[in-house]
């Protein structure tokens, strides 16, 4: 009984110093703020010291949340990184991820949706801002399932890059429609020239040609997907594979790894060359001033039809985090897309802004580079990548596709018919 | 007792990866979240045994093993052959045909990419010159894998070149005299004299050379990314496509107990020929 007593007694004391000690420890807690952790592969030229300019920014304006960036030297080494810490159970608090990404990240159960903190009167965006974001952009947030899972942050897409010398030599202007981009690339086919060079990619690594590719179904009205199942083989797809396929009879078009749109466009042998707007520093680094590099929209299809592959990643939030880590991060989240610090971001690296009220803050940086505009507005139609896991197969089967007609003598009709096969088997095992 | 920290090392780095790479096998794997992983029992060997392409693999790896394994055998041993008199010009080009085999896979690999490219690419430059069509010798599904070969040809022989040489170096001086002595041409004392001397030699070459090759990765990755049309998707290269492109872990795991098994069948073989020869 005494025994019980003096365990009582124990009890009550500790309980007396314990409970103002934790309560002072969670104030203490409060105080000291919460710290999240953001992986992403921005390490390389001005990136790095944008996104640190940004965080630090951000930090200063925002006392009590510390942000960690855990920088990866690219993205298939980001894509590992985050697929690891999951799979270990301590991922980050925020990633970069594709869109594909996230869908795999979502059946997983390793990520959250979103809405709650989009649609919070407190904590969410108007309904104006939500306008504001370009429509490609805004239309990539979401999953099959309709819930916002992603936030955007360094976008991109594909333009036209020519060397302007060349065409005013042939007496040709810059081609509004994907017609007279073939005839202005078989004219300019010649003495060792040709229109344009690109890498159709590989089943396990799709390149910018097979984008090159995927934009021109787009803008002859074809479409990636329907209804959640691949539309490879449609009418407009296999007459954007014979367009390609009749530029590369003619000599127009030749193939080639490892950049060669940038190689043949810098080394003054190819008058076009399409790529993705990021890629702008490294073209001109070609061109090396050697030529007069311009930037164009790419051409129109048949009925005037736009088409555009979006590039970059979006954020998304990890369903480790602690309520307080979720809320620190949607604020970063959303102050990344806030229109200065887009501005800013797209003024230092090239990236696009993710909303139109941007440009208005870029003025003076789109005076002197008017690709930036160019770029931007075409996120208005871009697509990102299909938010399914199975489409990096199937963008493979895409790119095996156009080696088959291109390189290997295969009629576009039965080599789409294969990749849609290969993706439908994808899609229906995942 | 001695042993007990190696063998921990070992059991926790190899043999514990391995057990699970088994174990996941039979699974419909959830890398991300494991708990979401589902018991397939064989189903990803059978699907394996049914899958076009697994078998494309097996016969695009016999392809390559062979070629670089008979390359680099046979010639590696013309070299060593050629190479194992003295002399300072012998001295420099041993130098020569090594310092292949001490560069960097990726960055060798990148630099024959370019030679290969079609259009600014030194081989098709020679072809032009010759008035020869262009070759697209990494987009054409006939000739990537011959082009993959050549690289790893130059790349590797220069270790099959010091292995043949000191091969050589045990073989019995006084047998070749004795040969030469009895009237013996060159290629006679060869025949008859070093090569039946080099049986262990090429033996332990040929089983080197071929788990070297069933595992070849980073040429692959680098210049042909298991294309074009999978003219170039060995099994170990299929392994990784499924693993970490498609995420298909299990099948991707069964993959690698197939090649595992292979591999050791080739290695025990090659263990009995030794006793035999012996």
């Amino acid at each position: 009984m005494q025994r019980h007593r003096r365990f009582i007694a124990i009890a009550v004391v500790f309980a007396a110093v314990a409970t103002p000690l934790a309560a002072s420890a969670a104030t203490a807690g409060q105080r000291a703020g919460v710290t999240i952790s953001f992986m992403e592969a921005m390490a390389s030229g001005t990136q790095k010291p944008t996104l640190d300019d940004l965080t630090r920014n951000f930090e200063q304006t925002h006392p009590g949340i510390t942000i960690n960036l855990i920088a990866e030297p690219n993205y298939g080494v980001l894509q590992q990184k985050e697929q690891a810490s999951i799979a270990a159970g301590n991922p980050p608090t925020i990633g970069q991820a594709y869109e594909n990404w996230a869908a795999a990240y979502a059946d997983a159960k390793a990520i959250v949706p979103l809405d709650n903190y989009v649609n919070s009167k407190k904590v969410g965006v108007p309904k104006t801002f939500r306008s504001n974001i370009w429509k490609g952009v805004w239309n990539d947030l979401f999953l099959p399932d309709g819930k916002i899972w992603m936030w955007p942050f360094n976008k991109s897409d594909y333009v036209l890059f020519y060397n302007a010398n060349m065409l005013k030599a042939a007496g040709l202007s810059v081609p509004t429609t994907w017609a007279r981009y073939a005839t202005a690339e078989k004219k300019l086919t010649t003495g060792g020239d040709w229109g344009e060079s690109l890498d159709t990619g590989t089943l396990s690594a799709p390149a910018n040609g097979t984008l090159e590719y995927l934009s021109i179904v787009r803008a002859f009205g074809g479409t990636w997907i329907k209804n959640g199942k691949p539309t490879l083989d449609t009418k407009a797809a296999v007459q954007a594979l014979q367009f390609l396929d009749d530029l590369k009879a003619h000599g127009a078009l030749q193939v080639g790894t490892n950049y060669p749109e940038q190689t043949a466009l810098g080394a003054g042998r190819s008058a076009f060359a399409v790529s993705s707007i990021a890629g702008y520093p490294y073209m001109l680094a070609a061109a090396g001033g050697k030529f007069n590099m311009q930037v164009a929209p790419l051409p129109a299809g048949p009925n005037g039809g736009q088409g555009n592959a979006m590039a970059g990643t979006n954020i998304v939030i990890f369903a480790n985090a602690s309520t307080a880590q979720r809320a620190a991060a949607w604020q970063f989240m959303k102050y990344l897309s806030s229109p200065h610090a887009t501005a800013y971001w797209a003024i230092k690296t090239g990236y696009l802004p993710v909303t139109k009220s941007a440009l208005v803050y870029m003025k003076k940086y789109i005076a002197t580079h008017p690709y930036q505009k160019i770029a931007a507005q075409a996120l208005q139609y871009a697509g990102g990548n299909p938010p399914y896991a199975w489409w990096t197969q199937a963008e493979g089967d895409v790119a095996e596709a156009m080696q088959a007609v291109l390189d290997n003598g295969a009629s576009p009709a039965s080599a789409l018919a294969t990749a849609q096969q290969k993706a439908m088997q994808a899609a229906s095992n995942p | 007792m001695y042993l007990s920290p190696a063998l921990l090392v070992f059991l926790v780095f190899t043999i514990g990866p391995a057990l699970f790479v088994l174990y996941i096998s039979f699974f419909n794997w959830n890398l991300l979240n494991p708990s979401l992983s589902r018991f397939v029992g064989g189903g990803n060997y059978s699907a394996l045994l049914h899958s076009s392409d697994f078998w494309n693999s097996i016969v695009t790896s016999v392809y390559f093993v062979g070629a670089t394994v008979g390359g680099s055998t046979v010639l590696g041993l013309g070299i060593a052959l050629l190479l194992s008199r003295r002399g300072l010009v012998r001295r420099i080009a041993r130098l020569a045909v090594l310092t292949p085999y001490f560069t960097p896979l990726v960055a060798t690999s990148i630099v024959w990419v370019w030679i290969f490219n079609p259009q600014f690419g030194l081989i098709d430059s020679l072809l032009r010159l010759a008035h020869l069509p262009e070759v697209g010798w990494l987009q054409s599904t006939k000739w990537a894998m011959p082009a993959l070969i050549v690289y790893t040809l130059w790349h590797d022989l220069g270790f099959t070149v010091i292995i043949f040489l000191a091969g050589l170096a045990t073989v019995s001086g006084e047998l070749r005299e004795a040969a030469r002595v009895d009237g013996a041409n060159y290629w006679h004392e060869v025949r008859d004299v070093v090569l039946p001397q080099l049986v262990n030699t090429t033996l332990f070459v040929i089983v080197i050379t071929t788990v070297d090759s069933l595992q070849a990765f980073t040429q692959i990755y680098t210049m042909t990314g298991g294309g074009p049309l999978s003219a170039t998707t060995t099994t170990g290269f299929l392994l990784y496509q499924q693993s970490f492109v498609f995420y298909k872990t299990g099948f991707g795991a069964a993959i690698a107990v197939v090649l595992f098994v292979v591999i050791a069948l080739f290695t025990l073989l090659q263990l009995r020929l030794s006793r035999r020869a012996t």
